[in-house]
């Protein structure tokens, strides 16, 4: 299956140069986000000062226990931060110590909940971690570069094709429906069998994120439900099923102001430490993600393979437009209708109306009009656009919030 | 399709925008009418600012330039012999209910143009008929392209009213034609009043369902006497089809909902 999405943003920058094997990029410190794990209350395991080992439960989800959240390296807990309302923030360690906890492969599920891969899926719809006993409709596999200068999945893969295998044979355990492997144009990342099957897209930002992908082999209700996941979580299941250990680092491009390079790095590593030998501007600059859509943060994000440390311009635009910038910027208000949604939006749902169901909170137009096929990561492109200075992402999320809510009780 | 990359403008950027582009039909007006336009756009001027400095300063919000753009619409389209009082009043009426209000620009549903030209045409109807300048027809069409290649308007609503126009033309019973689309109040009407992005559609169905109506008004409104291109029919096309753009939006809507569930029910 080939799908052509025509929508969106070409991005004018040059993709990242690609070679196995990768530089190793070490953090003194890794941290586990709060932020990473929308409406998960966190049951800390640990306080201040104690040793962990890498593969450890750090915390639980309070209301579903069986969900681990583990530590990506051995160390101490060097500090815990809780934010509002008492929520996890996050907890960080100081990396010190090779020791790694063996799992035991004997249960799959059981296997994944324990060693913390089970964090590394998200449903679609409300794009949460999924259920211990849920079984999903289909599971998305993203292989699909994001932006030019993510790490090549080809490449990633190629390196360690057996632990891709490996993981995509334990995806099919999981769901009695498809499991769809997306990627890019170009050779097969795996032979097609039985109910894994191979979609190819091709278009601009952001069409290589699962929401573009699912919107169009399986649009997601209430009745359906799809989980999806990154390629280098489906070989990190695949190195867990064959060692018994977790997989902590992740193949990361890492782009400066004049360079870009593309390296190991831990799992929530602290990005100061990564990009310590590169020209950047300060450590209050650095982005987890690429320089579209990632957020300001001092620690790798969990689905993020990206970090960008300058604050060049993400968004391409005519010279002459920059004549405009000696304006003062506007203040917040409200939005303009203009084409420019409907042409980035690459979804067949009605932008403004939607922007204006969200803004507003109306949660049941919102819902007709399919803000359940999307996740926060979606409507990145719109607050880019939009001249209200509205942050869409969050709304979507209070929104979902409360339809989700709202079922369980 | 006017191809490119879509890309950020806030609110501060279109206004200065529009007033740029809008320049040109109003220098080419200035020109052509000499001295008499320089009362009418320093009081409309004057106007825009204080209803705009008012609503700032009593709402505690911030100021928003986009009255003045109103304002000088306003002025561009007014017939040249209105007298000061009416115009005065005219143009607040338009400023405070169509757009101010409603807690500026964007949160309303109206022009604000448009609804004070309503208002002059509707409490004196004995408003003087303007004489057309194909000058300033020229200066609004290529003020109207330069919009469209930025991106400001939809050329969806200017193709809907063009390919609506020129069907109903041949069945129309007053004598119209192709000429009338060449007509300075039109073209400043279509420009600046119905592809305003406010008063229209937000759809890409109903952007082009909006332009039709707003033509087939047009020439139905020009049937009365007044002339197919008259000030009265332009404007009241406009306020009436921006009135229907949000059930046209609803029909778009409707439309996109019962494709998703027919979608959301099929399996690859």
């Amino acid at each position: 299956m080939h799908f052509d999405i025509r929508r969106g943003i070409w991005s004018p920058i040059v993709p990242a140069p690609q070679d196995a094997p990768f530089e190793a990029l070490t953090a003194k410190t890794v941290a586990m986000m709060g932020d990473d794990y929308p409406s998960v209350v966190f049951d800390l395991q640990f306080k201040e000062g104690d040793t962990v080992r890498a593969g450890q439960t750090l915390c639980v989800d309070r209301h579903r226990p069986e969900i681990c959240f583990v530590a990506n390296a051995g160390g101490r807990v060097s500090q815990i931060k809780l934010g509002p309302r008492r929520r996890l923030e996050f907890l960080e360690i100081a990396v010190g110590g090779d020791d790694s906890v063996r799992f035991d492969t004997d249960v799959l599920r059981k296997l994944l909940l324990k060693s913390g891969a089970w964090t590394s899926f998200r449903t679609r719809p409300f794009g949460l971690i999924p259920d211990p006993i849920a079984t999903p409709d289909a599971i998305f596999v993203t292989a699909t570069k994001a932006t030019p200068q993510a790490p090549d999945p080809l490449t990633v893969i190629a390196a360690e094709t057996a632990n891709f295998e490996g993981g995509a044979e334990a995806l099919l355990q999981l769901t009695t429906g498809p499991v769809f492997i997306c990627q890019r144009m170009g050779a097969a990342l795996l032979v097609p069998y039985d109910r894994l099957e191979i979609a190819t897209f091709s278009g601009p930002y952001p069409s290589g994120y699962a929401g573009p992908q699912v919107h169009r082999l399986m649009p997601v209700s209430r009745q359906r439900v799809v989980w999806e996941i990154g390629y280098q979580d489906v070989m990190a299941i695949g190195y867990l099923l064959a060692t018994g250990q977790i997989k902590t680092s992740r193949v990361v491009s890492v782009s400066g102001a004049t360079q870009t390079k593309v390296g190991t790095v831990r799992l929530g590593a602290k990005l100061a430490d990564v990009v310590r030998d590169m020209d950047h501007l300060d450590a209050d600059c650095l982005r987890s993600g690429s320089r579209l859509t990632g957020r300001k943060s001092h620690y790798l994000g969990r689905r993020d393979l990206q970090i960008s440390t300058d604050e060049k311009e993400a968004f391409p635009r005519p010279f002459w437009h920059r004549i405009l910038d000696a304006l003062p910027a506007a203040p917040n208000g409200a939005t303009l209708p203009m084409e420019a949604f409907e042409r980035a939006f690459p979804f067949d749902i009605l932008p403004t109306p939607l922007m204006r169901a969200l803004a507003i909170g109306d949660v049941e137009t919102a819902e007709r009009l399919g803000c359940l096929e999307l996740v926060e990561e979606d409507m990145a492109v719109l607050t880019q656009l939009c001249p209200s200075g509205c942050d869409y992402g969050h709304f979507l999320r209070h929104t979902l919030n409360l339809i989700h809510s709202e079922r369980a009780g | 399709m006017i191809k490119g990359i879509p890309y950020r403008w806030d609110s501060h950027q279109v206004s200065v925008t529009t007033f740029a582009v809008l320049l040109l039909p109003l220098t080419t007006a200035a020109i052509l009418r000499g001295p008499t336009m320089t009362l009418p756009i320093g009081v409309a001027l004057g106007l825009g600012l204080m209803w705009s400095f008012l609503f700032s300063a009593l709402r505690k919000s911030v100021f928003h330039w986009h009255s003045l753009i109103s304002a000088l619409i306003f002025v561009l389209l007014l017939p040249a012999a209105t007298p000061v009082w009416q115009f005065v009043i005219s143009l607040s009426f338009g400023l405070v209910f169509g757009d101010l209000i409603f807690g500026s620009r964007g949160r309303g549903f109206l022009n604000a143009a448009v609804v004070g030209l309503a208002f002059l045409l509707f409490s004196f109807p004995a408003t003087p008929p303007d004489t057309a300048l194909p000058q300033i027809a020229i200066a609004a069409a290529l003020s109207g392209l330069i919009l469209l290649a930025l991106g400001l308007i939809s050329w969806r609503v200017i193709a809907g009213f063009g390919i609506c126009f020129a069907a109903l033309v041949p069945i129309s019973p007053v004598s119209a034609n192709w000429q009338d689309l060449q007509n300075a109040t039109v073209l400043l009407g279509l420009v600046f009043l119905i592809c305003d992005p406010v008063a229209g559609a937000s759809t890409h169905l109903g952007r082009w369902l909006y332009g039709a109506l707003a033509a087939a008004l047009v020439l139905l409104l020009g049937q009365t006497g007044v002339g197919i291109g008259s000030l009265s029919s332009v404007v009241f096309g406009a306020l009436l089809a921006s009135i229907f753009a949000p059930l046209l939006d609803q029909i778009a809507i409707y439309d996109n909902v019962r494709r998703r569930m027919k979608r959301q029910s099929y399996e690859p």
